[in-house]
């Protein structure tokens, strides 16, 4: 029932989505999202922009904010910058921040001191997991207390120096974060290979148990069920299930047929595939400098002007 | 016997096509759920802001209590918003939805309003306590629009699976999904009359 009425409304749809599609690829094509300005690679704890600090002061905040990293897990970096080029400056910094992924995934613990000079703005921007230590309130008062007075009597290297010093002590004072969590990469990567491998021996005993006796098509309904199990990790490891199915399937149909064997031939393929994709994804996994660890912004922290 | 054999595999094959992930079933499921999370954090956010706002008033009232006017319109405007509790099933109704957006809206242009007035009272504006409060405002003004931003997108997102082929089919007749409303650019009428200055 279901089925013949998706035949009949299938055809007017498709034109109408067809239409829709088109509609709405050349208003993103008439409409490309207007980034004013754009994000800096994240090369260090320290991105000075602005070139505002020199180069032993860089180094020494660098290391503290490392130490700091090492002490409590949290993530604190600086970007200065000489102008936000006419985006407000709570748009720009939250985009950094999450660009950035400062903190660690599922903890966001980051946290992010912004300095606009031709505009004269400060932002400190804290990651969700650090909004209960790091109070808009406390870095309101960091603002004004630490870095404006500095600020206005022209010492900016100073001001970035006790603001980030404060923004540590605040979240050293009563805040210890739980152990790095491992890197994100790894669990998706071994559940896509699990679902594989999974695909493969679901379709392939489907394949044998159900089908008629002729061997393609065994093999055939056997690489369905195993694309439409993997398909949910993605096409590309789909195909593969599916092709692996089938291969194995008229493998196994034309070995003569001894129980034994076939099970245990099973079992060797299994493990084929897996192998090729786990290399894969332990190369892609390095860790080189300072990196964000996947930290989340809710739009926590407060900004200052001077 | 021989009969329901043959028919046995293609039955399957297409109970396994429909519930395979291509015809979006999980998707448009998962989109549904992230759009009702993000939902939340907008309300959660909502409610800290009404929150802050008593502590606020009784400050500003210590100082400036002869701004009845400005102080009333912000105390009246929450108790508006308090009195809309919208659960992810109730915004499924443009209209409520439009009324939630309408009374958060009056409430921040009540806060504006207040915020403008309180910069004739240097005492106030040097009261440490007072400017707790006000990075706390501004604060969550900014996380209320990051929670508004992100549950944009996923309505957005949400909304295109509904409305896009193959997936609107699952949606239409299996689940029965409909689009959901989004907030409007922050009220068209308010954004384009000008401010009011006057001396």
């Amino acid at each position: 029932m279901r089925l013949r009425e998706r035949q009949r409304t299938s055809p007017g749809e498709i034109i109408r989505t067809s239409a829709l599609c088109l509609t709405l690829a050349l208003t993103c094509l008439f409409a490309s999202p207007s980034f004013g300005l754009e994000v800096p690679p994240l090369t260090g704890r320290i991105v000075d922009r602005a070139g505002l600090l020199p180069p032993d002061v860089a180094s020494t905040l660098s290391a503290e904010l490392e130490a700091h990293e090492a002490k409590t897990g949290n993530q604190v970096a600086l970007l200065t910058l000489p102008s936000l080029e006419g985006e407000p400056l709570e748009d720009f910094s939250h985009r950094v921040a999450t660009t950035w992924k400062l903190g660690w995934k599922g903890t966001d613990n980051g946290v992010l001191l912004l300095v606009v000079m031709r505009e004269r703005k400060v932002r400190i921007e804290v990651g969700y997991g650090l909004e209960g230590v790091l109070t808009d309130a406390r870095a309101s008062r960091i603002i004004r207390n630490e870095i404006i007075p500095r600020f206005r009597a022209g010492a900016f290297p100073d001001g970035i120096t006790a603001g980030l010093r404060a923004i540590i002590g605040t979240l050293e004072g009563t805040y210890t974060a739980p152990a790095r969590p491992p890197a994100p990469q790894a669990p998706a990567a071994s559940s896509a290979l699990l679902t594989l491998a999974l695909a493969v021996l679901v379709g392939t005993a489907i394949g044998l148990l159900l089908s008629t006796r002729r061997h393609s098509a065994r093999g055939l309904l056997g690489s369905v069920f195993s694309f439409s199990i993997a398909q949910s990790t993605g096409l590309l490891l789909g195909v593969l299930a599916a092709l692996a199915t089938f291969g194995l399937i008229l493998w196994l149909v034309t070995l003569p047929p001894s129980r034994h064997r076939r099970a245990r031939s099973g079992f060797d393929f299994d493990w084929g595939p897996p192998v090729a994709f786990g290399g894969d994804a332990i190369g892609s996994a390095g860790d080189i400098g300072f990196s964000g660890g996947g930290g989340d912004f809710g739009g926590g922290g407060a900004s200052g002007d001077w | 016997m021989t009969r329901r054999r043959r028919w046995t595999p293609v039955l399957l094959l297409a109970g396994v096509l429909l519930i395979q992930p291509g015809c979006g079933y999980n998707e448009l499921q998962g989109l549904d759920e992230e759009t009702n999370a993000a939902w939340s954090e907008v309300l959660n956010q909502y409610q800290r802001r009404a929150d802050l706002i008593p502590n606020l008033v009784e400050v500003v009232k210590g100082y400036a209590a002869h701004e009845r006017e400005t102080l009333e319109s912000v105390i009246q405007a929450r108790a508006q918003v308090a009195g809309l509790k919208l659960t992810p099933e109730a915004i499924k109704d443009p209209a409520a939805f439009e009324k939630f957006q309408t009374a958060q809206q009056e409430l921040s242009s009540a806060l504006t309003r207040l915020m403008v007035v309180v910069e004739k009272y240097p005492d106030l504006k040097a009261n440490e306590n007072f400017r707790d409060l006000q990075s706390q405002l501004e604060g969550t003004e900014n996380r209320i629009a990051v929670a508004r931003k992100r549950y944009i997108d996923k309505v957005a997102e949400y909304n295109k699976a509904v409305r896009f082929f193959p997936t609107n089919l699952t949606a239409k007749y299996l689940l029965h999904l409909d689009v959901k409303p989004n907030f409007t650019v922050a009220d068209e009428k308010a954004v384009a009359k000008p401010p009011e200055v006057k001396f």
